[in-house]
Formats: structure tokens, C-alpha cells, sequence
């Protein structure tokens, strides 16, 4: 592992898939959902009598509908763009809707789309069944339009919840970033990329110096300012593509997908420049500096994720025990064909 | 040649014949009913059950979305009769049962209006 203390002015980056200038900054971390847009409803049902009907009784519910005629160009539809809701027809040649419900629980990406069944059938067999399969509400043929209309309703307000719950969950509650949950579980996935396309991963570790000062000498509602002013560097500086974290304390992390280690470099300079030159309401006198570690590969690096943060972790204590307010590079690029070999 | 609101039998106007959301959609379904009709025929005279039993399927889940829930019901009569088990058997008795469905769905159909335009 070759690392090296930046202490040259930021140079322009090599060609990389995903560079500090590719993207609008101030774009990443946790997005709101807006409110006010349009919700999207596939309908899946092979009768286009039913296809008019429903578009006719849920005109005035500002939505936008996808037909598809079968099972297999709902599923397809809704794989490549996960609708808000699904309304799906049990009766239908060749796949029919338990199929194609069993199917739309099994792919990750529609497993949490709520699905309501409209059916002819009216048996309570049918009902367990698409209940058990994952549906979340079951309407018979002819249905009642108002009634339709309120579950759809009651439906995309549920799954709106589900969603809201499930992202603050991984948020953190102080600075509003990515919480250590998120980090874990996003870090697992982009080594894994790396790991299988080769494709270029940056991971950077910030530490405040001396935060325990900032807290002891003008309190934790100061010490909390800072955080939160160390936030918005980070969601103002970061691109769309990046992954900012609260690492936990004063610490935070960044995961760059796509970004070799001397454009991750750059973009780190970047965030520790921009906190240096702060001046703190409550503190004007105490300038707040951060120390980063930063390990990064342009090519594969097959090692688990432990060791990728472990490896930040190494380069964040060098950049401390250098002298503190700097970040400091540890590139894995050469390293991963011998990992590779050794493996 | 089926004429839609044949005048031996009183004709069967929409529920929604004065929604004006619906209106037009309404027209459209009346206007489509010779072919719904003719493909009932056709479907029963080459003995196509499958067929026979998704149609009376899909006109059972729309006709009372379109306001003629009397159409509605027949067609799933004619549905139900199409799924039971005694249809495998060698009895004619259930195919000429179906017989007289498709034509009283049939009847059903001729009779449906959409009301005033």
C-alpha cells in the first residue's frame, strides 16, 4: 500500500468514469420525496374494456397510468421503472396474476410496490391466495368506482409511509446525512462492484480535530453546529453519486463510487478547504479543521469492505499523527492484480 | 345481423348513461357489441371453450363497470357453467346448458343502449 500526504494544489484529473466535475454538487445525501408528484399506476390486465374503465373512474386522481395487456409486459414494465402502485388482474392466458404477484415479490426492485388485485373471481380461496402472495388489497369486478378510488388512495398514502419510515432509518437525526447503517450496507455493495466490473471505488473517512475542545470549551449545542455546518460541506460539495455518512461521533464517511483515487482526492480537498475557511457564529476565534483518510482503486480490488474501511482508518490516523487538517491517499490500484493472484 | 336496442324486447340502457365522465366510454362499449356478440358465436359454433369461457370472463368483469349489470351477471353465469367439472364428461347436457346461455347473453347484448348522446 503506497501512501502519500497531499500537499500540492488540487491538479486536473485524469479521465475517469466519474470525475468532481461530472456533477452538479450540493445534490447528494438523503433526497425528500416530493410531494406533489404525479404517482405512477401500472395496470396489468389482458381486457382492454377494464384498461378504459380505470383510466375513466381514476381520472380525477391525478395519476398517471402504464397499461400492459399481459403478465409478462406488466412484469417487464414494472422492472424497469417500479410503478407507486400496481392494479393486476388475476385471470389472464398464458401467465396469470399469481404468477405474475409471485413474480413481482421475488425481484427486489418491485418486492415493495403494493399491488391490488382486481379480480372477477370472488372465491375466498382466490383472496388468501393473492393475500398470502404479498397483495395489499383485493377488489372484485364490477367495482364500485368510488371505492376504487379510495383504496388506490389509502394505498399510495401507505406505501408513501413505508418509504418515508424506511429512509429515516437510515438517516441520521443530528446532521441529516446517511447514518452508519446505511454506510455498512452501501460500502458491502460498491466493494462488491469493484470487485466484480472493476470498476474504480474511493472510500474516505474525515475526522474533526479536536472536536472534544470545540465541545469543551463552548458546549454541545456548538459542538452540535459544527456537525451540522460539516454536513452541509459535505452534501454541498459531494456529487449526485456519492454516498456522504455520519460515521458515528465526529466522524464521517464518503463512499465514490466511480471515482479513481486522485479525482476522490480532489473532491476531499475540496470539503477540507471549504470547512477551513468557516467562520463559526459562536466561536469567530476557533477555526474547525478535519484530518481524512482516504483509500481508493481504479481497478478491481478484491478485498472485503472490513478491510477497505479498515484501510481508511489507517490513512485518517496518518493524516492525524502528520500534523493534522490534511488528507492523506493510500491507493490499493497496484495492489489489487497481486491480491488478485494471491487469491 | 344483431341491431343494437332491438325493439321486441325493451332495451337495457346504462347506469351511467347521464355520467358524463362516462358517457362517451359507454357508447364506445354498446358500439363494440356485434363484434363482442359475433365472437361469442363464433366461439360456441367451433366449440372453443376456452375462449368462449375468457370472453364471458372479461364481459362479466366489465359490463357492470360500463352500468348493465344484468349483462354482467349472465356472463358470469355462462362462466360459471364453462368452469364446472360435468363440462368433461360425455354428457351433452351442459354444452346444450351453454347453448342457451350464450344466446340468452347473446339476447342480453342485442338490448344494451347506451342512452341519449
Amino acid at each position: 500500500m503506497k501512501a502519500t500526504q497531499n500537499t500540492t494544489p488540487p491538479a486536473q484529473p485524469s479521465p475517469q468514469p466519474n470525475t468532481p466535475s461530472d456533477q452538479q454538487p450540493g445534490t447528494a445525501g438523503p433526497q425528500t420525496a416530493s410531494q406533489d408528484s404525479q404517482p405512477r399506476v401500472l395496470l396489468i390486465d389482458d381486457s382492454p374494456d377494464v384498461h378504459r374503465l380505470l383510466s375513466a373512474r381514476l381520472r380525477t386522481e391525478n395519476l398517471t397510468i402504464v397499461s400492459a395487456a399481459n403478465g409478462a409486459e406488466g412484469i417487464k414494465l414494472a422492472a424497469a421503472n417500479p410503478p407507486d402502485i400496481v392494479l393486476l388482474d388475476i385471470e389472464m392466458p398464458e401467465m396469470d396474476g399469481f404468477e405474475v404477484l409471485r413474480a413481482l415479490k421475488d425481484n427486489p426492485a418491485t418486492l415493495d410496490v403494493p399491488v391490488i388485485v382486481i379480480s372477477g373471481h370472488s372465491t375466498m380461496q382466490d383472496k388468501v391466495t393473492a393475500f398470502d402472495l404479498g397483495a395489499i388489497d383485493y377488489v372484485t369486478k364490477p367495482f364500485e368506482p368510488t371505492e376504487l378510488r379510495v383504496r388506490v388512495r389509502s394505498a399510495l398514502r401507505l406505501a408513501r409511509l413505508v418509504r418515508m419510515l424506511a429512509q429515516r432509518a437510515h438517516i441520521d437525526g443530528l446532521t441529516g446525512l446517511w447514518n452508519r447503517t446505511y454506510f455498512d450496507s452501501r460500502c458491502a455493495e460498491c466493494v462488491s462492484t469493484n470487485d466484480r466490473h472493476s470498476r474504480p471505488l474511493a472510500v474516505a473517512l474525515l475526522d474533526a480535530d479536536h472536536f472534544k475542545s470545540v465541545n469543551d470549551t463552548f458546549g454541545h449545542p456548538a459542538g452540535d453546529l459544527v456537525l451540522q455546518g460539516i454536513a452541509d460541506i459535505l452534501r454541498k460539495q459531494c456529487r449526485a453519486t456519492d454516498v456522504p455518512c455520519r460515521y458515528g461521533g465526529e466522524e464521517f464517511a464518503i463512499l465514490m463510487p466511480d471515482t479513481a483515487p486522485e479525482d476522490a482526492r480532489i473532491l476531499c480537498e475540496r470539503i477540507r478547504n471549504a470547512l477551513e475557511k468557516i467562520v463559526w457564529t459562536r466561536h469567530p476565534e476557533r477555526a474547525v479543521t478535519i484530518s481524512i483518510g482516504l483509500i481508493g482503486s481504479g481497478t478491481r480490488c478484491p478485498l472485503p469492505a472490513g478491510k477497505w474501511v479498515e484501510s481508511a482508518d489507517k490513512a485518517l490516523y496518518a493524516a492525524k499523527s502528520q500534523g493534522r487538517n490534511r488528507t492523506v491517499v493510500a491507493d490499493l490500484s497496484s495492489l489489487g492484480p497481486k491480491l488478485a493472484m494471491a487469491g | 345481423m344483431l341491431t343494437p336496442g332491438s325493439p321486441a324486447l325493451p332495451a337495457l340502457t346504462s347506469e351511467y348513461a347521464t355520467d358524463p365522465d362516462m358517457r362517451d366510454l359507454v357508447a364506445e362499449f354498446v358500439d363494440a357489441m356485434p363484434a363482442r356478440a359475433l365472437a361469442l358465436q363464433v366461439a360456441l359454433a367451433e366449440q372453443r371453450l376456452r375462449d368462449l369461457q375468457r370472453l364471458a370472463h372479461q364481459l362479466k368483469g366489465a359490463a357492470g363497470g360500463y352500468g348493465f349489470p344484468t349483462l354482467g351477471s349472465a356472463a358470469g353465469i355462462l362462466e360459471s357453467t364453462l368452469k364446472s367439472p360435468g363440462l368433461k364428461s360425455a354428457d351433452p347436457a351442459p354444452l346444450d346448458r351453454i347453448r342457451t346461455q350464450v344466446d340468452d347473453l347473446i339476447a342480453l347484448c342485442s338490448r344494451a343502449v347506451a342512452g341519449p348522446r
